[in-house]
């Protein structure tokens, strides 16, 4: 999962930097447009450890606003699930909510709160939340009747039992939309350090914007890649494991 | 105890006619009795009024002494996350636990409680199902097809162990099976499209029973005449 993950992101890359040399080398574009593979090697041996730790930095951030992001979608989810009125308020405040391009109250947030690890967070949790949001409702508020029956015709249905059930009979789902989420974050913190913060990749990004330095954004973008790949095949590997350790049995596997 | 139905209709909503029409009758209660018909004429339907304690099978139906009803059928399945055995325990009622491990024996599943419920059969699936419901606490069960794909002989044990072990409830028995019905069953409930239901007087076999190949012909072209 983790090395295929990894290998897949090196082949697009190889094909969008390929695709470059290409346009630079059919049109004849000088190196201040588009740099050649000498100079991208070169600016890559001398920012590529900054921008690791720029990379891990901002990772950081993508993983704490993941965090909060499941935990509040979890929270939601499982209060909105009900059809009540304050679970249809729910629901249809989060479908109203995610159709709104999220991005866009950046600006509000770093005027409330400043330039800082703080925005950077809530940009990031709020980039993520929306679409987990939609998936973990989707998910609780579907009865999964031929188990949930006896439960609730012998009365023993609890919510705790309720939640259970129906996490884990979507459990696939429920991994791949967490591991799915991670690039929503990523891509979140990002945008907010590109906008207006003071460290992590985004803001190394922009200063290579403003520098014009098209092989030092190509190295940027390659350890982005190579970051949120291992994060994401990480989360799916955890995921795989944790659904192999809830569904085998004890000392056995499964036909 | 009696269990009677009187002009119990039913629509679903959006269809043009009734699934039940005026369906009535009487049966006598406890015991294992059947609901029988063709597929399609309501049997479910039926079951599912009865167990959901709509306001319409309390209306129409009165099953005095009947206070807990529950409904098996032969799809439901078992959480996942822990083994057949762990499941069966943690809905046992403490003083039904004897009840199980004997209920386990007959039913011949011994050697699945280590198993996970997605590893069996369905034969099996719906024999542990069965069980689950056995060991709570309840006056009516619908057994709507829930020994489906039980090979017939553990079929013929099952049926004649519940009838030795609860002669005090009652059960309606959903099944396609023609003999099986008119062998293990008292009051069979015909179901069938343009009549209101029809009761047959089944041959009610017990452990030990002496078959009766002639009250058995008879008993099965009474059943096919009311379908």
């Amino acid at each position: 999962m983790l090395f295929r993950r990894i290998y897949q992101f090196l082949i697009v890359y190889a094909a969008g930097v390929s695709g470059l040399m290409g346009i630079k080398y059919g049109v004849g574009l000088s190196d201040y447009v588009i740099p050649g593979p000498e100079l991208i090697l070169e600016t890559a041996g001398r920012v590529l450890t900054t921008y690791f730790f720029d990379c891990i930095n901002t990772l950081s951030v993508t993983i704490l606003g993941q965090l909060i992001s499941i935990f509040m979608a979890f929270s939601v989810g499982i209060l909105g699930r009900k059809s009540t009125w304050v679970g249809s308020f729910i629901k249809v405040m989060a479908y109203n909510i995610q159709a709104y391009p999220i991005v866009a109250l950046a600006p509000i947030i770093f005027i409330l709160l400043g330039d800082g690890f703080l925005s950077r967070l809530l940009i990031a949790s709020m980039i993520c939340y929306f679409p987990l949001l939609l998936s973990v409702l989707g998910i609780m508020a579907s009865p999964v009747e031929d188990i949930e029956h006896f439960y609730k015709a012998t009365g023993r249905m609890r919510w705790q039992l309720e939640v259970k059930i129906r996490a884990f009979e979507n459990l696939s789902k429920l991994t791949t939309v967490i591991a799915g989420s991670a690039t929503l974050a990523m891509a979140g913190t990002i945008v907010a350090e590109f906008i207006a913060a003071d460290a992590g990749i985004g803001y190394s990004i922009r200063i290579a914007l403003y520098q014009s330095d098209l092989a030092g954004i190509l190295t940027a973008l390659f350890m982005i890649g190579i970051i949120i790949s291992v994060y994401q095949g990480l989360l799916e590997t955890a995921g795989e494991q944790v659904k192999t350790k809830w569904s085998a049995p004890k000392g056995g596997t499964l036909i | 105890m009696h269990f009677e139905c009187t002009d119990l209709t039913f629509t679903y909503p959006g269809a043009d006619k009734p699934v039940l029409d005026r369906l009535s009758f009487s049966m006598a209660a406890p015991g294992f009795n059947a609901v029988f018909g063709p597929s399609g004429v309501g049997k479910t339907s039926f079951a599912r009024l009865l167990a959901g304690h709509g306001t319409l099978a309390e209306e129409h139906c009165r099953h005095e002494g009947l206070s807990t009803l529950l409904y098996s059928y032969n799809q439901e399945r078992l959480p996942g996350w822990a083994s057949t055995g762990s499941h069966l325990e943690k809905v046992c009622p403490e003083e039904n636990t004897g009840l199980k491990d004997e209920l386990i024996r007959i039913f011949r599943v011994e050697s699945l409680m280590d198993a996970r419920f997605s590893q069996l059969s369905m034969g099996q699936q719906n024999r542990m199902n069965l069980i689950r419901y056995l060991i709570q606490d309840f006056d009516l069960l619908i057994l709507d097809e829930s020994l489906a794909n039980v090979d017939e002989a553990l079929r013929e044990t099952i049926i004649l162990a519940m009838k030795d072990l609860f002669p005090d409830r009652l059960f309606l028995y959903i099944s396609h099976n023609l003999m099986e019905v008119a062998r293990f069953c008292r009051d069979i409930l015909i179901l069938s499209r343009g009549k209101s239901g029809t009761v047959v007087r089944g041959l009610d076999y017990t452990l030990g029973y002496v078959p009766d190949p002639a009250g058995l012909d008879r008993t099965m072209l009474e059943i096919m005449n009311a379908v």
